[in-house]
């Protein structure tokens, strides 16, 4: 047994006591990280399931979010001096961002998909890239490129609690978890109790007979890209309260990855979505404190969880195979 | 022994068996008809002899040797071809070219002997070109010389089903596989259809297997009928056989119509 | 029935039309094939210039898009021979890479330009002072494009039974593994250690693998920009001439069979996925090819060359000049190359921009009063509207245009140009796509009227915000735009045929 795990030791570098404190953080910012990355894979997986397309402005709509976030946050005079108090300002944050990059999606959608909707699959897709482009370089030109900072501290005051001894989580961090599953069940409980849901439901599974029973496919689409877009800028402010620093290009990464949790959750669950941000938030982080190239690498581990995934179960863990019909 | 044999293929999806333990053969130079209700499985078989689908079990034996289980473009180039019960023609592909790329299989020059232009490649592309020209001739004015250098997606509906013919023609194959040919066809279409498979085997000598709902065309151009049901033959034999089979009558049209049609 | 048809495919007993050949013969076979053909046929003037197009033989569509190329050094000093003509052609190269990927086997690769800085490392590693060793082009760049290929040749094996979209993630997931890799392969802190080696510095780090030495071609030298710009012509010629052979054998038809239905070309014996990888490995080996050509050139490979930037550059071209079109890459990299290199210094771009704005008018509105309305009408707007502010807030107009000459000065009473421009910049940029987007919205004579606030806006937002910023986000802003604007309104990009397609 010694002799193994001094082997491993050698080969990968991974340290032979685990350091339990060190563990618990990674696994904490792992799940808040992944709770970010969750509600940006919702809004991926939701648009795939109903038109097949892979929305890559999606993650530019959640570094527009965190934006607005920034901005609403100026407005109200600050992180010093907030108009109204701290929790009221992050509230108010939330409702702008959220609103704001709803319609924000729905206009993307409106006006660079939808006239492409019965166009060869490469039409969509190329015209996704081209907004993604051009949404974040006009970030780039306005915003510049310098890193905004959100100074939660200043704002609510982050407060660190211990389980024992050595393990720290913060209030920020139990708040970004919390309202990930939150906003995940509410949008579990609107696809499956509301009539809209069920009108996503049936777009999802065949286009043309929802439209043929009487359902607008054009109004279920827009509802769910302003609900995906409405998450992916709740994500966003979030990653600007817990880590605190937000810019232009952020959207691309946390794009990248959220439709990598998209996909290894099985692409058009939601349930699905969840778990594989999750996953990938966790794999990171550990990438991060424990594999060999810490930081620097982390996206390749990321990667390579993709690639196993294609290779070992294309569908996802929570997807269902799909059966084309010959 | 006959040129294509089922043996005891089984293939479900999920939970649903959709084809359970069938058992067929087809002899060199027949001409079989696979008729069946909707959902009987019938192009489900068609697609795990050609193998777009595997057989969960069981062994597809053409000319003596197992493809079960090979990709579709090795069975093609074993001789086996089909066309497709919804069209599927090479649409921004003119009518030569898309009988022409289904040579493919049958060719070797490589992309390296294309970018020189060495001999064999333009050999072969000559060769190619008179194939093509031979198969689409089949036709006669249909798909004569002038419709050759058009988009196949401007040809006519019936014009296209030959076009998908001829392609499967140019494969090579020895056997084809027609998934309802005549589907959609007009009465003229529907004799013009006929004929053409009559003259398939009579004068190219390929061995045809045809799922069809049209009975009219069943009749004419059938040496055998096999009839299935929710994956299961429930009869084979002549036309007539089988088109006076309970078992048949009940599948078309329900159990209570079996008897009174044993009493007509 | 089918025996009764003559040759000409009349019913015998059916009269033929009096007249002879001259009147169509409607209704028959014949006439009604062609009348597709002729509903197609585009009017007017760009029908014809087509039409004319198509009746030119291949080799003469080579000499016409490439002759301009061959004249222009002996025309333009050096550094627009290098900026326009040397830069353009590299990337009409590296188009022609990603045209045979994208455009003759339809897979979306999104981490391309990955391949591109791979054959500028490794002719790097194998022919700089940075490394060490000093190999003579003719052997380093054959290696260096095979190496290519064949990492072309692993990436393609992801294709095998990935879906289009998948395989889209996955390249580009691949193109920043290929960033990150070099940009920490320097042998320091950050970097793997290799077993029996230790750390070992391959590409030098986010400094990037310099002094990488000009080609050395069996003892001829070059290192100028004009020879490397004829080396890199005769390649582009080379490189179009085989690429014209191929999609024209079974190979290009297999492609193009793959494109249109994967599952029905298998079934016609077409082996998909080894077609697939073939594709892949075409275009890699070229942009390994073109790979060592930039390094070369720029005695350097350098990580931050090699970024999603140039990924949608390269696409943009691909897409402009017609998805499969040999010739259209060519077209597509001078209009993406040039028009963004014209607009680096400021004058150049003012002109250029004002410039394209009026042509785009006068070819959109038909008759030809309306885009006079509506310049007429802009510019009465204009100084309107520039009054009325110069009369109620004097900081609205008081700003200046550099460097303009005359055209600026005038300008200067027309446009708006307030001293703090930054908030209001962004809300009126906000506002231009606002209203670009309504306009697609609306139609007739309420689009002509509201051309010409739009219109005025579109100068404020150049000229306050726009033009500072030409050579960075600008570039990409429009081009991210041309993208969406071209799948929406000619998706065959110029010289692509339009496609159909039934879903």
């Amino acid at each position: 047994m010694a002799l193994i795990l001094s082997s491993v030791h050698l080969v990968t570098g991974l340290p032979l006591a685990i350091d339990w404190s060190l563990f618990f953080a990674e696994l904490v910012n792992g799940l808040t990280l992944g709770s970010i990355y969750a509600l940006i894979a919702l809004g991926y997986t939701m648009v795939y399931g109903i038109l097949k397309l892979l929305n890559f402005a999606h993650g530019d709509v959640y570094m527009v979010g965190a934006f607005i976030g920034f901005f609403v946050l100026q407005w109200l005079g600050g992180p010093l001096t907030p108009a109204v108090t701290g929790w009221l300002a992050v509230s108010i944050m939330f409702a702008v961002a959220m609103v704001g990059c709803g319609f924000l999606g729905v206009g993307i959608e409106r006006f660079a998909y939808r006239p492409l909707r019965n166009a060869p699959r490469i039409a969509p897709l190329i015209s996704a890239l081209g907004v993604s482009i051009f949404l974040q370089n006009s970030a780039l030109l306005l915003w510049g490129p310098e890193f905004r900072d959100y100074d939660t501290f200043d704002l609510i005051g982050i407060k660190t609690y211990n389980i024992g001894a050595n393990f720290f989580i913060s209030n920020v961090q139990i708040l970004t978890i919390a309202a990930s599953i939150g906003l995940m069940l509410l949008l579990a409980l609107l696809v499956s109790r509301t009539r809209a849901g069920k009108a996503m439901r049936a777009t999802s599974f065949d286009r043309e007979a929802a439209e043929m029973m009487g359902i607008s496919v054009d109004r279920v689409v827009s509802f769910t890209f302003f609900v995906g877009s409405a998450l992916a800028a709740a994500g966003g402010v979030m990653f600007g309260i817990v880590f605190g620093q937000i810019f232009s290009l952020m959207g691309f990464f946390a794009g990248l990855k959220g439709f990598t949790a998209a996909v290894v959750g099985g692409i058009g669950s939601i349930p699905g979505a969840m778990l594989g941000g999750l996953l990938i938030g966790l794999t990171e982080s550990f990438a991060t404190g424990y594999l060999p190239g810490g930081a620097t690498y982390a996206n390749l581990y990321v990667f390579a969880l993709l690639i196993a995934m294609f290779l070992i179960r294309p569908s996802g863990l929570l997807g269902s195979p799909a059966i084309q019909k010959v | 022994m006959p040129l294509l044999e089922l043996k005891d293929i089984s293939k479900a999806f999920g939970g649903l068996k959709v084809v359970d333990r069938l058992n067929f053969h087809v002899d060199e130079g027949e001409i079989v008809s696979v008729i069946g209700p909707n959902g009987a499985g019938k192009t489900t078989v068609f697609n795990l002899i050609t193998g777009i689908f595997h057989p969960d079990s069981g062994e597809i034996v053409f000319e003596g040797r197992n493809v079960a289980g090979l990709a579709p473009h090795r069975i093609t180039k074993r001789g086996i071809a089909r066309t497709f019960q919804t069209l599927r023609l090479f649409l921004n592909m003119s009518v030569l070219e898309n009988v022409m790329a289904a040579q493919y299989g049958q060719t070797h020059s490589t992309s390296f002997e294309a970018m020189l232009r060495l001999p064999r490649a333009r050999r072969e592309e000559r060769e190619i070109r008179k194939v093509a020209q031979d198969k689409l001739a089949f036709f006669g004015q249909r798909l004569a010389g002038y419709r050759h250098d058009q988009m196949a997606y401007s040809l006519s509906y019936a014009n296209r089903r030959r076009l998908e013919i001829a392609r499967a023609m140019a494969t090579g194959a020895r056997m084809l596989l027609l998934d309802e040919p005549a589907a959609g066809m007009n009465p003229n279409e529907t004799l013009e259809i006929t004929e053409l498979i009559g003259k398939l085997r009579d004068e190219a000598g390929y061995t045809i297997l045809v799922i069809e709902h049209d009975m009219h065309v069943v009749e004419g151009i059938s040496d055998r009928v096999i009839a299935l049901d929710h994956g299961v033959k429930i009869a084979e034999g002549s036309f007539d056989e089988v088109a006076t089979h309970p078992l048949v009558i009940e599948a078309y049209l329900g159990a209570r119509a079996a008897p009174e049609a044993e009493a007509v | 029935m089918s025996e009764q048809l003559g040759d000409t495919g009349i019913p015998a007993g059916v009269p033929a039309v009096p007249g002879g050949v001259d009147h169509p013969r409607v209704g028959v076979d014949e006439w009604v094939a062609s009348h597709e053909g002729r509903r197609e046929a585009q009017k007017g003037v760009t029908g014809a210039l087509y039409r004319a197009w198509d009746r030119i033989p291949a080799w003469g569509h080579l000499v016409i898009l490439l002759g301009p190329f061959a004249i222009f050094p002996f025309v333009a000093n050096e550094g627009n021979l290098f900026r326009y003509g040397l830069i353009t052609i590299l990337y009409a190269l590296l188009a022609m890479g990603l045209n045979v990927v994208v455009g003759f086997a339809g897979l979306l690769d999104l981490g391309y330009v990955a391949f591109f800085g791979f054959g500028a490392y490794l002719y790097g590693i194998m022919a700089s002072g940075h490394s060490g060793h000093h190999l003579q082009a003719e052997i380093a760049i054959p290696i260096a494009t095979v190496v290519t290929a064949l990492v072309g040749l692993l990436l393609g094996l992801t294709s095998w039974r990935l879906l289009g979209d998948y395989l889209a993630i996955v390249t580009l997931f691949f193109l920043q593994a290929f960033v990150i890799f070099v940009n920490n392969a320097n042998g320091g802190p950050s970097d793997f250690s290799y077993p029996f080696v230790g750390k070992v510095d391959i590409t030098g780090g986010a400094n990037g693998l310099d002094q990488i030495d000009p080609f050395n071609l069996f003892g001829y030298h070059i290192s100028t920009t004009k020879q490397y710009y004829f080396f890199t012509l005769i390649s582009l010629a080379a490189v179009m001439i085989l690429l014209y052979f191929v999609n024209e054998s079974r190979t290009g038809r297999a492609w193009r069979a793959l494109r249109e239905d994967p599952l029905a070309a298998e079934v016609m014996s077409v082996p998909v996925n080894r077609l697939k990888l073939l594709a892949f490995m075409f275009g890699a080996a070229i942009a390994g090819y073109t790979g060592t050509i930039y390094g070369a050139v720029q005695s350097g490979a350098f990580p931050g060359d090699y970024d999603v930037g140039l990924l949608i550059t390269i696409y943009a071209i691909v897409i402009l000049g017609g998805l499969g079109s040999i010739g259209g890459v060519v077209i597509g990299a001078l209009v993406v190359n040039g028009a963004p290199e014209l607009l680096r210094s400021s004058e150049n771009a003012r002109f250029l921009f004002y410039g394209v704005l009026l042509l785009a008018l006068f070819v959109a509105l038909r008759p030809w009063y309306r885009p006079v309305i509506v310049l007429l009408g802009t510019i009465a707007f204009g100084f309107v509207v520039h009054a009325i502010v110069g009369a109620a807030w004097s900081r609205g107009t008081a700003g200046h245009i550099d460097g303009g000459g005359k055209v600026g000065r005038a300008l200067e009473h027309w446009v708006l140009l307030p001293t703090h421009v930054n908030r209001i910049a962004g809300w009126a940029y906000f506002a231009l796509i606002c209203a670009a987007l309504v306009l697609t919205l609306i139609h007739g004579w309420w689009r002509t009227l509201a051309l010409i606030p739009t219109l005025y806006l579109v100068a404020f937002v150049w000229e306050n915000e726009l033009v500072q910023q030409v050579s960075g986000a600008t570039r990409l802003i429009l081009l991210g735009a041309l993208l969406v604007v071209i799948m929406n309104v000619r998706p065959a990009g110029i010289f692509g045929t339009s496609r159909v397609e039934i879903v």
